[in-house]
């Protein structure tokens, strides 16, 4: 698995398959079911928004797609991979080679520079140095934060910091990009310029885009609308 | 992905935490050092206490002495002897005893008479070093004495007093004699302390009528590294005719003690080093649960447990290399600095004596390679075990829990 070289194939229909999952949290003697029997597909090349409204499940879902949460029930396919069937180091491996995500906090390694931020998982996936760099500064070119890759975290605006998450999670060029409402904390331009890139990579790349979001721009941007109701999938609805 | 250099740049990036962790390290590491130079130092006096006051490391006498110390039962020729250790890399020095009755004023007691080789005496014994008042014997006062701390109380006498002494001679007529006293010894052994009396050969013989001969021969090696035993059993074959034994077998509850309390000082810096592993298994949990949202953050993005592990094990070992350096640089003098002035315990033990052995009463560190090194290979371990909890929990733990832990 680690080291295994992908393409983004599109000879691969499902990129992701959701198989009646579930997710069930205990909050004391509560039972909170988060994630309600979904099941679903998303095709390769698809720029797709999971909307509903706040503890609908849209997080929990993406969380599961991306391997860094287990489903109670259910099993969750990413290309051909049954995850609950891979190690902890098989699923790290997956999520460096084939998942960007981008996380509603940023969630950017605070003693790095946006560099090496965007550098990171290159470096670990073992692309020599001097290819990285190549990368990486087209990357943040493209985000629009040319002249700012030695500022850390803490000196960037959360726009800025929203687009850094974002380079990170596209510079390897994934499978899937995975973001938990990249708009949420950023102002209209900003949010525009986000979901332009983003759907820039997709058409251009074949890079396929899951969101959760209730953010209305990205709704009438996605070409595929599911909306989430109390852990359960009240529409799936294509688009244009 | 180069591991030592993206630890490296943690440590450096994360200043604040990284010098709170070294710092408490580098304390700890200090403590630990002066501790065990300050156990090092008390286990040698109580060793130098047993042995270099009076026992010497070997003796010999003749066979049957102990059993019945007689005046008559000596040792001739004991410069051919003396000469033979010399060779064969030991130094020693002839003694000469008998029992008195020492008087002064009103007060009386029996004291055993020490006569000695100045000059050999101060070779093998630090006697000399442990005069409490007055001073130590020299060549021209043939009438000065010096007496054990309790004796002198028992004697009512202090320095510069007169003390008469009667005793049998060797030619049986009756030896007496009018001594001075020109020191008082501190408190150095329950033997010494209660019947000690130093006198020059010269005047013991004069006093006794003893013409010739010694009774006990006191022996140290000039190399401390031969094993006691080897030496004894080298000797022992040297000089068949003579008992030859080592300060072990002269004092075996001594030596029981001299064991026990090593034991002791391995037991006490057992639980310091406890102590000081909590702080430092304290320093590491903070270091590591502080940031477990970014190595949430760094599995999410597809650094794996094995590497998220290594890299936070690399972190702590460059963390704590520096912590040895620090604590090795400023430890060194600390213990140093108790090496040369030591810790004035006069008000609490002083004149203090268990089992025959004087305690001293500036308690002295002693840096030896095993009281800096052992403290440094200790943290190291210490730094390198209380990181190993938050290093596995953070390699596996989920990484959704991990982005939101607080």
């Amino acid at each position: 698995m680690a080291g295994e070289v992908h393409t983004n194939n599109p000879a691969i229909k499902d990129i992701v398959r959701l198989e009646s999952v579930s997710k069930v949290y205990q909050q004391g003697q509560l039972e909170v079911r988060a994630v309600d029997n979904v099941s679903l597909e998303i095709d390769t090349g698809d720029f797709c928004a999971l909307c509903g409204p706040s503890g609908s499940g849209k997080t929990t879902v993406l969380n599961m797609i991306g391997g860094l949460d287990v489903p109670s029930s259910g099993q969750v396919w990413l290309e051909n991979h049954n995850l609950a069937r891979l190690s902890r180091s098989e699923l790290a491996s997956i999520r460096r080679d084939r998942i960007g995500f981008v996380f509603q906090a940023y969630n950017l390694i605070p003693v790095m520079t946006a560099y090496e931020n965007a550098e990171f998982v290159l470096r670990l996936q073992g692309v020599p140095e001097s290819e990285c760099h190549e990368q990486v500064m087209m990357i943040l070119d493209e985000v629009g934060l040319k002249g700012m890759e030695h500022r850390r975290p803490d000196e960037m605006s959360g726009g800025q910091q929203q687009r850094v998450a974002i380079a990170r999670a596209i510079v390897t060029r994934p499978a899937i990009v995975l973001a938990d409402e990249p708009t949420a904390n950023v102002d209209s331009a900003t949010a525009d310029a986000l979901l332009d890139l983003m759907q820039k990579l997709n058409q251009e790349d074949g890079v396929s885009f899951l969101f959760s979001t209730h953010d209305q721009r990205v709704m009438d941007r996605a070409r595929r609308l599911i909306r989430l109701r109390d852990g359960r999938i009240e529409s799936d609805e294509a688009r244009r | 992905m180069n591991l030592i250099a993206l630890a490296a740049r943690n440590v450096n990036r994360n200043r604040h935490r990284s010098l709170v962790t070294i710092g408490a390290m580098t304390f700890a590491g200090m403590i630990m050092i002066l501790y065990a130079s300050l156990m090092e130092g008390l286990f040698l006096s109580t060793e130098r206490n047993a042995l270099a006051m009076n026992i010497g490391e070997l003796q010999i006498h003749v066979k049957g002495y102990r059993d019945d110390p007689d005046l008559y039962t000596k040792i001739e020729g004991s410069e051919k002897i003396i000469s033979k250790l010399a060779a064969n890399g030991m130094t020693a020095s002839p003694r000469l005893f008998g029992f008195a009755l020492a008087a002064a004023g009103i007060s009386s007691a029996g004291v055993q008479l020490r006569g000695i080789n100045l000059e050999l005496e101060s070779k093998v014994t630090r006697i000399h070093e442990h005069v409490y008042k007055g001073e130590w014997l020299n060549r021209v006062d043939m009438k000065g004495v010096v007496l054990g701390r309790k004796l002198a109380r028992t004697l009512s006498v202090n320095v510069g007093d007169e003390l008469v002494i009667v005793g049998q001679a060797a030619d049986g007529s009756m030896a007496n004699d009018l001594f001075q006293v020109k020191g008082i010894l501190k408190g150095v052994g329950e033997e010494i302390d209660r019947g000690g009396f130093y006198m020059l050969d010269t005047s013991f013989r004069e006093l006794m009528g003893l013409t010739n001969g010694i009774h006990e021969i006191v022996i140290v090696r000039d190399d401390k590294t031969v094993e006691i035993e080897q030496v004894t059993d080298k000797l022992s074959a040297i000089f068949p005719h003579y008992e030859v034994l080592n300060w072990r077998k002269l004092q075996p509850l001594i030596a029981e003690i001299l064991d026990l309390s090593d034991i002791n000082i391995y037991i006490m810096l057992f639980i310091t080093y406890i102590a000081v592993a909590m702080v430092v298994l304290n320093a590491m949990l903070m270091s590591v649960f502080e940031r477990i949202r970014e190595f949430g953050v760094m599995r999410a993005i597809g650094v794996g447990p094995w590497q998220l592990f290594s890299l936070i094990y690399t972190e702590t070992l460059i963390q704590v290399c520096i912590a040895v350096v620090l604590a090795f640089i400023f430890g060194l003098p600390l213990a140093w600095y108790f090496q040369l002035n030591g810790i004035d315990l006069t008000q609490f033990i002083s004149g203090m004596s268990f089992g025959g052995i004087a305690f001293d009463p500036i308690w002295r560190a002693e840096l030896t390679q095993r009281s800096v090194m052992a403290p440094l290979v200790t943290l190291v371990l210490i730094a390198l075990v209380a990181v190993l909890y938050p290093a596995i929990k953070a390699a596996v733990i989920q990484p959704v829990k991990a982005i939101h832990y607080r």
